[in-house]
């Protein structure tokens, strides 16, 4: 697919269903897991190039998500959620321990100064416009604070207790907030969709 | 439940807890299916926050990827499911189980020795467990559970089972293991195990009768509140 990137509007919510591809996957389809790549390799390479910055460190990133994806297909439970999401999960999981384990000791550098998310690369980008729109409207709803702590967690891959050294709060505050924001977050996307 | 725990629930969705912490929220999340219900839907919203960021990779990396995979094994399905079910207050045990017992169970096979079972590191099972792994006809089973190994052991000839739970995690001070039959679908309980290392033994169910084990508030529950970390038909063992 990558081959002209924005040509290709993925749209999320309708399409490919993903569900059904994992099921597959879980079986051993490979063209099903090829499937899968196509539809979510923009999403999960994304955020792992926006948690780690670095693009073959993202890919390496992107990779082991797949591959754990592939292995642990058969044990997706649907119930538990939707199979979009869980890649989604373990994308945010591998690119944060990515930078855990690695930049601990450059982070104060590189992860300092809290990062607003770039806009420049809209080109590159395959996700349909509405959504976008959607998740952007209602991230305005969250307070600064929620916002920010959100941000720096989910992007920076920051615990709560280094946001909350970073922006001088309270732990309890943080904590809060993070719960409060992404809860604001839930219900807003809840009632655009 | 803590309030102060629950509000982790947050952090814990975006993985911004370390891991003693993550840790320990997870231990929570078993016995708390609100909590359960709200980090899954706070990790969706995350989830396409986390979607906008999408980038298309470099095009060599497909190829890659799908060359890996195909040198990967994949994993079984699981037994484990701590989830509860609160649908209609009538819990499905009966079709999960099924389908746990045809995946579970590794067959050993034959009679494992005292020293295995008493293992290197001094845990101390019940004589009656060991007895039912030391009989002649024994047969045996591992099985990985969430909370580690459970092993197996029916004994035809003496007409009991047993289960050696040493190898499950140890609980915090609010949770036990309990064991359960289920017959028909109901689940009655067996055994509460304040002492996973001592393990348990019973009388050998009846046919198609299933044993499971549950992670329950101490002092073990009147029915179980939580899904079984496994399940297993005695009479596959």
């Amino acid at each position: 697919m990558a081959g002209e990137p924005g040509l290709r509007l993925v749209t999320s919510y309708d399409g490919v269903d993903v569900d059904v591809l994992v099921g597959r996957v879980a079986r051993g389809d490979g063209q099903a897991f090829e499937q899968l790549y196509d539809e979510l390799s923009a999403a999960v390479y994304g955020l792992a190039r926006r948690v780690v910055r670095d693009p073959s460190r993202a890919e390496d990133v992107t990779q082991d998500v797949f591959l754990e994806v592939w292995r642990k297909a058969a044990r997706f439970d649907s119930t538990l959620g939707r199979a979009r999401t869980w890649v989604m999960t373990i994308a945010h999981r591998r690119a944060v321990d990515a930078v855990r384990r690695n930049e601990a000791a450059k982070r104060s550098d590189s992860h300092g100064v809290p990062d607003e998310v770039s806009h420049d690369e809209a080109a590159d980008r395959v996700i349909a416009a509405e959504e976008r729109g959607a998740v952007r409207d209602c991230l305005e709803t969250l307070t600064e604070l929620q916002l920010e702590s959100v941000r720096l967690a989910y992007f920076n891959g920051y615990t709560y207790n280094e946001v909350a050294t970073l922006l001088d709060k309270p732990l309890p505050t943080i904590k809060t907030r993070m719960r409060d924001g992404l809860i604001r977050l839930r219900d807003c996307l809840e009632g655009a969709r | 439940m803590s309030t102060d725990l629950h509000t982790l629930s947050g952090a814990f969705a975006i993985d911004a807890l370390t891991a003693e912490e993550a840790e320990q929220f997870r231990t929570h999340l078993e016995g708390c299916a609100a909590c359960r219900e709200e980090v899954r839907e706070l990790r969706e919203a995350a989830a396409r926050m986390g979607e906008v960021e999408a980038v298309a990779p470099p095009a060599a990396l497909k190829a890659r990827v799908l060359a890996a995979a195909d040198r990967t094994a994949q994993q079984p399905p699981k037994v484990v499911r701590l989830e509860e079910r609160e649908d209609s207050g009538r819990r499905r045990w009966a079709p999960r189980l099924a389908a746990a017992a045809a995946a579970a169970v590794v067959v050993v096979g034959g009679a494992i020795g005292i020293g295995q079972i008493a293992g290197d590191d001094g845990t101390t099972l019940q004589a009656g467990v060991v007895r039912v792994f030391e009989a002649e006809d024994a047969r045996t089973a591992e099985v990985d559970t969430s909370q580690g190994v459970v092993r197996v052991a029916t004994s035809p000839g003496r007409g009991e089972m047993a289960v050696d739970t040493s190898g499950l995690r140890p609980l915090d001070e609010e949770h036990v293991y309990q064991v359960w039959s289920i017959a028909d679908g109901t689940p009655s309980s067996v055994v509460v195990l304040p002492d996973p290392d001592r393990g348990a033994s019973m009388e050998m169910p009846a046919a198609g009768t299933q044993v499971a084990i549950t992670v329950e508030p101490a002092g073990g529950s009147e029915q179980p509140t939580t899904e079984p970390i496994v399940a297993v038909d005695p009479g596959e063992v």
